[in-house]
């Protein structure tokens, strides 16, 4: 039987269409499937499939590694200038802080000794040379500053005012090669002079041979040198060493000196007057307001090491270590006021 | 009826062009629901037989075109084979019987006969189902016809740029 061409593709449509309930019924029936269509479907399409897969997957790692990055990369760097400026905000606020503390304690300190007329001043500059060691403060002579004044900090002393200038001061430190402070031990009340030594480290000089230090020991001015008042604290003993007559002993500074940013002048000249002793009182460059300190602190040396140091005094030394500073200094500890 | 129809143009495509874009629609209809069962709402290998079908104006190649693309489907779903192939195959046939009787190319007449195959298409599935396989399947639901007019869309876009591959 010949179908008419213009019936053909109705005819293709039924075969097609009965064909596959055919299939469709087959596999109902039978309960099974047409692998065979699967697999080539799954054969066709598949490998582009993984391709589409691979595609996307390049294009999701070129996405989140890269492109997505840009804002991450911009993020990141408004981040960091967020974190610079909080550093530099924290630095300045750690700052403060410490200076608060700093200046706190000066307060404290400057309340604590109402009675000692004294200034502070900030250190605004250094020595300009490897070899010395002052620094400048902000104080000079139109604010009452004068040549020998004692330079403190609550945590101990600085050293003196080498030079009063108009607006500034120089100020040498206890380290200074040409330093000196009067001091003795706190606990022997042995008399000693400590010297600067161009190094971090002090030395104190001219005690006995024989005498006990420990280390440790805390080593307060005498006063004896007209410059500092008594019992300030001035570091304490590092170490020790052996000699003959007098045993050398390193001293670390109780100021920390290698950040020195506030500091105290002692204004008074008055309250460093220092009666001293009549057996102390024989060199009349201790009582000279125009001595020089290096002098100032040799000549009260020069006084002191009898009383401690030399080997006749060795024999009377528990007499004469306490009998030294009831002797010469009549002002009361700490304030330097006469009595 | 013979007159009218040599009037009607009939596109050809550029070699590998339908093959490559019915196999480009099978890997992306499996491709794009695997990211997102949302993307099930879409139906593109509907879209290309019908679009091939209206532009090729040949009931036996918009048969077969819809068969083999109806069976790839079955073959690569969880479906028995045949059931895509019959639908898709019967919109082949419709589509290019319909594309050889009328202006195919304007888009409402487009959007409105994508809107209708995608309906047919549904209701012959629904049949085969409830018929042949005792399966419950809706003839119409608001998801369906909201899939409809969204393929419907879509397929108004997608001809305007399915028809750059013609031969001139």
């Amino acid at each position: 039987m010949e179908v008419p061409s213009r019936h053909r593709p109705l005819v293709l449509l039924v075969a097609v269409i009965l064909a596959q309930v055919l299939l469709l019924a087959f596999q109902i029936r039978r309960d099974r499937d047409v692998r065979l269509i699967r697999v080539w479907s799954a054969e066709l399409l598949t490998p582009l499939q993984r391709g589409g897969t691979f595609i996307v997957s390049k294009a999701d790692a070129v996405w989140f590694g890269y492109i997505d990055l840009r804002n991450v990369r911009a993020e990141n760097r408004s981040l960091a200038e967020q974190l610079g400026d909080l550093r530099l905000k924290n630095q300045q606020l750690q700052g403060q802080a410490a200076q608060a503390v700093r200046l706190a304690r000066l307060l404290g300190f400057r309340q604590a000794n109402a009675d000692i007329p004294m200034m502070a001043a900030e250190v605004i500059g250094a020595n300009a040379d490897a070899t010395s060691r002052t620094v400048f403060i902000n104080r000079g002579e139109e604010d009452g500053i004068r040549r020998n004044m004692a330079v403190i900090t609550p945590d101990g002393v600085v050293g003196k005012i080498s030079e009063a200038l108009p607006h500034t001061s120089q100020v040498l430190l206890v380290t200074d090669r040409e330093s000196g402070v009067g001091t003795l031990l706190a606990g022997t009340r042995t008399h000693g002079v400590v010297k600067g030594t161009g190094d971090p480290l002090l030395w104190m000089d001219y005690v006995s041979a024989d005498e006990k230090v420990p280390g440790g020991e805390e080593v307060l001015t005498s006063g004896e040198d007209r410059i500092f008042p008594k019992n300030l604290p001035v570091g304490w003993v590092a170490s020790t060493k052996a000699g003959f007559p007098f045993q050398t002993i390193e001293v670390t500074p109780s100021a920390h000196l290698d950040r020195l940013e506030e500091v105290l002048v002692l204004t008074t000249e008055k309250s460093l007057d220092i009666h001293p002793a009549p057996e102390a009182n024989s060199s009349s460059q201790q009582t000279s307001p125009d001595a020089k300190p290096r002098q100032n602190v040799n000549t009260v040396t020069k006084a002191e090491v009898p009383a401690s140091g030399t080997p006749q005094q060795q024999a009377a030394k528990p007499a004469a270590t306490k009998a030294v500073p009831a002797k010469k200094v009549t002002a009361p500890a700490g304030t330097g006021n006469p009595q | 009826m013979d007159s009218q129809s040599q009037h009607i143009e009939v596109h050809k495509f550029y070699a590998g062009a339908v093959l490559g874009i019915c196999f480009l629609a099978l890997v992306l209809q499996a491709f794009l629901n695997r990211f997102s069962p949302r993307f099930g709402i879409l139906e593109l290998p509907l879209l290309v037989v019908v679009y091939f079908g209206l532009s090729r104006r040949n009931s036996v190649i918009g048969l077969v075109l819809g068969t083999a693309v109806g069976l790839l489907q079955d073959g690569i779903s969880h479906t028995p084979i045949g059931l895509y192939g019959i639908a898709k195959g019967f919109i082949g046939y419709i589509a290019s019987s319909i594309g050889a009787r009328l202006d195919t190319e304007h888009p409402i007449s487009r959007f409105i006969l994508m809107f209708l195959f995608f309906h047919i298409h549904q209701v012959l599935l629904a049949l085969m189902m409830r018929l042949l396989l005792a399966q419950h399947a809706p003839f119409f639901t608001v998801h369906l016809l909201i899939s409809s007019l969204l393929n419907s869309v879509i397929g108004v876009f997608l001809f305007a740029g399915l028809d750059r591959l013609r031969k001139q």
